[in-house]
């Protein structure tokens, strides 16, 4: 792969902190949770940097972005120096001045807020009371102003059950063309509530068929780049590799799970940056200190995890005698930090073989779209 | 009222990614429009001080195998980019 001379995105946790304080928030109790949130004069300094560098876009995420009472200067700021943003957010902090102020800026790609269930039951037990008619307030809000909203549903054992009617409120009630799901990872708080939160295996393999079921009904409405809807495509694809002898792009049979470090950099509330907000422990410099494009093109953390996609996984102990090798990629370094404390290892997490052993079922086949 | 030279419109980002290509960003629509070196090469000489003519002057300089019809493609390519609102020309008046 070759390496672009500069980042095209950078995502920045504008803030550590936030109004809530969800059950499985990967922020909090992770590297990324630090002290001290970073006046503005700092970030427009950086963002002068990013403007340099011809970054065109910027993640604005936290904790909850929408607590910083000078958000409105940090888009300008943004705004001034040739850039699009994308805000994640909760959603309960959103008002009628802020959507209008951000529609108005007219850079906003979109914001993303967490609506995790169909009814205050199966969201608030997990994000607290309250929340959910706060969030689908937000999200109302933002859609007068016709700021574009993308909606995250984050799966975990109280919602599992709800996922139907989760996708008939955002779809058919209030007329999404498109929302994301993923699921609690390992990180964060969430590995303190892993009982409460995380899918069991069954939970897990049921998830899955309802997901394809429902995005064959919605027409591929319903997408997914991590939890069990993207696992499902993904594993159905191994397993019929595995089959049929087929290739799978891309490279297959190595670390070669992410890719986001060759696009993208992330920078902590304290103003370290990071290959990715996955992996806030590892600091590769400080922004108005360190030069960007020297990070970018010559760490010496960022070229070994570049590297990891000429690793294989036929290397570690945990893959041998699997009958996916060729086909797997070993998923997502910084949950393979999380678990076993190694960037470079496959995640256990995302393990296929480790999912059928323990009882895991994979969905038919017809039910992709 | 006289045209003067073209200049680039200073709010859209030149990315320059792998070698000597490069995409155009314009942050206000999103859209990005790909650079072959040549359009790198004039979109840089896009700065008032020159017209087409002298850009292609300069092209002719520092590149070998210039073709004969490079000054009329250079014209057109500069008209694409003030159609999109790429580029544009101070008015003297
Ligand atoms: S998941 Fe988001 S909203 Fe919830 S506590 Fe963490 S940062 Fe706040
Ligand atoms: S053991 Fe798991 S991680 Fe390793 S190759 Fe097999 S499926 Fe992939």
């Amino acid at each position: 792969m070759r390496l672009m001379r500069t980042p095209k995105k950078v995502d920045i946790s504008i803030t550590n902190r936030c109004n809530l304080r969800c059950r499985y928030c990967y922020h909090f109790e992770s590297a990324g949770d630090v002290e001290g949130d970073l006046p503005a004069a700092e970030w427009f300094r950086f963002f002068e940097e990013l403007n340099r560098c011809a970054v065109t876009e910027v993640t604005l995420a936290g904790g909850e972005p929408f607590i910083r009472e000078d958000l409105k200067e940090i888009v300008h700021g943004i705004v001034r120096n040739r850039m699009r943003f994308q805000i994640l957010s909760n959603g309960t902090l959103i008002t009628d001045e802020m959507a209008s102020f951000l529609a108005s800026s007219g850079r906003c790609n979109y914001v993303q807020v967490s609506i995790d269930g169909s009814m205050p039951e199966s969201h608030d037990v997990m994000r607290g009371k309250g929340s959910f008619a706060k969030a689908l307030q937000g999200l109302m809000i933002l859609r007068r102003h016709r700021v574009h909203v993308a909606v995250r549903v984050t799966i975990h054992r109280k919602n599992v059950n709800d996922l139907e009617s989760v996708a008939r409120l955002l779809l058919e009630d209030i007329g999404l063309s498109s929302f994301g799901t993923n699921s609690a990872g390992a990180m964060g708080m969430c590995r303190k509530n892993a009982e409460m939160v995380q899918l069991t295996t069954e939970e897990r393999t049921l998830a899955m068929e309802t997901l394809l079921t429902l995005s064959k009904k919605y027409n591929g409405r319903i997408q997914a780049t991590a939890g069990p809807l993207a696992e499902a495509r993904g594993w159905l694809d191994m397993e019929e590799a595995r089959l049929w002898g087929k290739q799978l792009a891309p490279v297959r049979g190595c670390l070669s799970g992410c890719g986001c470090y060759w696009q993208d950099l992330a920078v902590r509330a304290d103003g370290a940056v990071t290959p990715c907000t996955m992996l806030s422990h590892i600091e590769l410099g400080r922004i108005n200190r360190d030069d960007l494009v020297e990070i970018w093109q010559n760490h010496a953390d960022l070229g070994s995890l570049r590297g990891r996609n000429r690793i294989p996984l036929s290397s570690f102990s945990f893959c041998e005698g699997c009958e996916y090798l060729q086909y797997c990629t070993g998923n997502c370094p910084g949950l393979s930090y999380t678990l076993v404390g190694e960037v470079n290892h496959p995640s256990p997490d995302a393990c296929l073989r480790k999912f059928l052993a323990e009882g895991g079922r994979l969905p038919e086949r017809s039910l992709l779209c | 009222m006289k045209q003067k030279n073209p200049i680039a419109n200073p709010l859209i980002v030149l990315r320059e990614e792998f070698d000597d290509w490069a995409i155009l960003f314009d942050p206000d629509t999103g859209n990005a429009f790909g650079l072959n070196p040549t359009g790198v090469f004039i979109w840089k000489h896009l700065d008032g001080k020159h017209d087409t003519d002298a850009i292609v002057g300069r092209l002719r300089e520092e590149a070998d195998d210039v073709p004969a019809d490079a000054a009329e493609h250079a014209r057109q390519f500069i008209a694409s980019l003030e159609q999109q609102g790429l580029v544009g020309y101070e008015v003297q008046t």
